[in-house]
């Protein structure tokens, strides 16, 4: 334990994902070393992101405003919605240049050992939006891992009696891996071959 | 796969020592705690990145040391065939090991599997007759994942779901409401078809496997045993998605997965006679020796190439005869066996090494 602010400091570092004890306690005496202005430039990032950046109403995807850039292009196609887990799964998708309709991002995937279910995603949200935008196709690009998987099952299942086509992205993505690892060529070929699913 | 050149540095009690094993039998002679089994652990280390006396990573650097480096020159395609590959490891007590195969950082273990091969017998696999269920299905997964290495993925997918499926199980408490069976129909169809699939494995490589073993144990007792191996996994009968619908009130009562490949096992039997309760010491550890050596001649041929075979201690498990039973029909492959007395019989190893104090010396 170290004095107060410092260890403050480390507890904020430890929450964030992928960030152990020994590494918040490295990055704390990082910027203690810092010139300050240096540390202020990271804390000013931070406020501004959080003051100009929020989810998009709709989509859920990062937003400058109330709505993302995508979902306020006239020309994107707006009967499409492809459903990904994660904001950068949108870039990712993005660099395929392979769709052209719209996102919903659904902060997730189902994980009972992170203690996420359906309720703690934006589910609720993506059926709300069916009938109003009148979508046609929802195409689940979750990734191909289990989560992933259970997560397209999950929603397959919920889709199938609305009568609207539901697609999964074709397998041939590195198995367990992420959308965001998937080079652009593979991602842009597993959205080509997508297949409609079941139930 | 053929070690050619072996160097290792503060690893386990070596300070630093290099080890150029003969193309067939080489024998690691040296009383116990002197570093014989260290030495194998290190060659095993290369194939698996982990040991196989399970001891952890910082176990393997030597005291006062700040890495161990194993480094060694090989051809993967055995004797004289392919390209000589250099394996690089350097292991630090803290944990985040660095691997180079030709000087290039490994992305992942599993990319080792096509470079570095071993089969290892040690004492311990005693457990695999008289030990519980776990011992007898990691064999069996270890052997389907060395012949067909795509399995590797639907092994690890189950082993999430189920972990998955037994959190939601627990979280729901006893009570099946509307949301926990939708997310539980989504579990059980993902682990259906990852069980249906193992199990599928699973029962054929048990039934190529039986044979090899038979075969292997009689060759060993110098008897006609009638080894018989049988593969225990009564969901499959109607199938797992049938299985864990069954189960699912007893599931949720008890807040874990009752079904399925988790609990599957594999008996053995000698001569009609359950191996774990009837047979006698030694049997069990000929039967152990054969189940290691049948499954190294299983990957041998699923993969074209047999692995190095490591067999450490194993005369302290065999009486005289077997012992020399076992070296007259040693399966054609680099060996290195550890050993602290003469090596029995008349078969004399091409290369003997005297181990002493973490040195090695010429025998
Ligand atoms: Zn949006």
């Amino acid at each position: 334990m170290y004095a107060g602010p410092v260890q403050d400091l480390i507890d904020e570092l430890g929450r964030l994902p992928g960030v152990g004890p020994k590494s918040a306690q490295r990055i704390a005496f990082h910027l203690l070393k810092l010139p300050k202005e240096e540390a202020v430039r990271l804390a000013r990032a931070v406020i501004e992101m959080k003051e100009r950046v929020a989810l998009c109403a709709r989509c859920f995807n990062v937003a400058e405003g109330q709505e993302c850039g995508i979902c306020t292009d006239p020309r994107r196609e707006h009967r499409v919605l492809c459903v990904v887990e994660e904001p950068r799964d949108v870039v990712a998708v993005e660099k395929t240049h392979e769709f052209r309709g719209r996102y919903h991002v659904l902060q997730g995937a189902i994980s009972p050992i992170e203690g996420i279910g359906p309720d703690q995603l934006k589910v609720r949200e993506l059926l709300a939006r069916l009938e109003p935008e009148q979508i046609s196709e929802v195409i689940l690009c979750t990734n191909p891992n289990i989560e992933g998987e259970a997560t397209a099952m999950y929603l397959a299942r919920l889709l199938a009696p609305l009568g609207l086509r539901v697609t999964r992205i074709a397998s041939g993505l590195p198995v367990g891996g992420d959308l965001e690892y998937a080079d652009e060529l593979t991602l842009g070929r597993a959205l080509e071959g997508r297949r409609e699913v079941g139930a | 796969m053929r070690l050619r050149h072996l160097w290792l540095v503060d690893f386990r009690n070596f300070p630093s020592v290099e080890l150029e094993p003969a193309p067939g039998l080489t024998a690691l002679v040296g009383a116990n705690g002197e570093g014989k089994t260290n030495l194998l652990e290190a060659v095993a280390y290369l194939a698996t990145l982990s040991s196989f006396r399970g001891a952890p990573g910082e176990a393997l650097v030597r005291a006062g040391a700040d890495r161990a480096v194993v480094r060694a020159e090989l051809d993967p395609q055995g004797e004289g065939r392919g390209s000589t590959a250099l394996v690089e490891a350097e292991l630090h007590p803290a944990g985040r090991d660095r691997v180079l195969v030709n000087r290039q950082p490994l992305r992942r273990a599993s990319d080792l599997a096509g470079t570095a091969r071993v089969s290892v017998f040690s004492p311990d696999d005693l457990a695999l007759v008289k030990g519980g269920p776990v011992h007898r299905r990691r064999l069996v997964d270890d052997l389907l994942v060395a012949s067909s290495p795509r399995l590797a993925a639907v092994q690890a997918d189950l082993e999430r779901v189920l972990r998955q499926r037994g959190t939601l199980l627990r979280q729901a408490g006893g009570r099946l409401g509307a949301d926990v069976a939708t997310t539980l129909d989504v579990w059980d169809a993902k682990m259906s078809e990852l069980g249906d699939a193992l199990g599928q494995a699973r029962a054929s490589l048990v039934d190529q496997l039986e044979p090899l073993v038979a075969k292997v144990y009689d060759q060993v007792a110098a008897t006609a045993a009638h080894v018989a191996l049988t593969y225990h996994a009564p969901w499959r009968v109607g199938g797992l998605a049938h299985a864990l619908a069954a189960a699912r009130t007893e599931d949720l009562r008890r807040g874990v997965t009752t079904v399925g490949p988790h609990r599957d096992d594999v008996a053995f039997a000698i001569a009609g006679l359950a191996a774990r309760t009837h047979a006698s010491q030694g049997e069990q550890r000929s039967l152990a020796l054969a189940l290691r050596l049948g499954g190294h001649q299983l990957v041998a041929e699923a993969s074209g190439t047999p692995p190095m075979l490591l067999l450490d201690d194993v005369f302290s498990e065999l009486d005289a005869d077997r012992s020399a039973a076992l070296l007259v029909h040693l399966p054609m492959a680099q060996a290195v066996l550890t050993t602290t007395g003469p090596v029995p019989g008349a078969l004399a190893p091409e290369l003997v090494v005297r181990v002493r104090d973490g040195r090695l010396e010429p025998g």
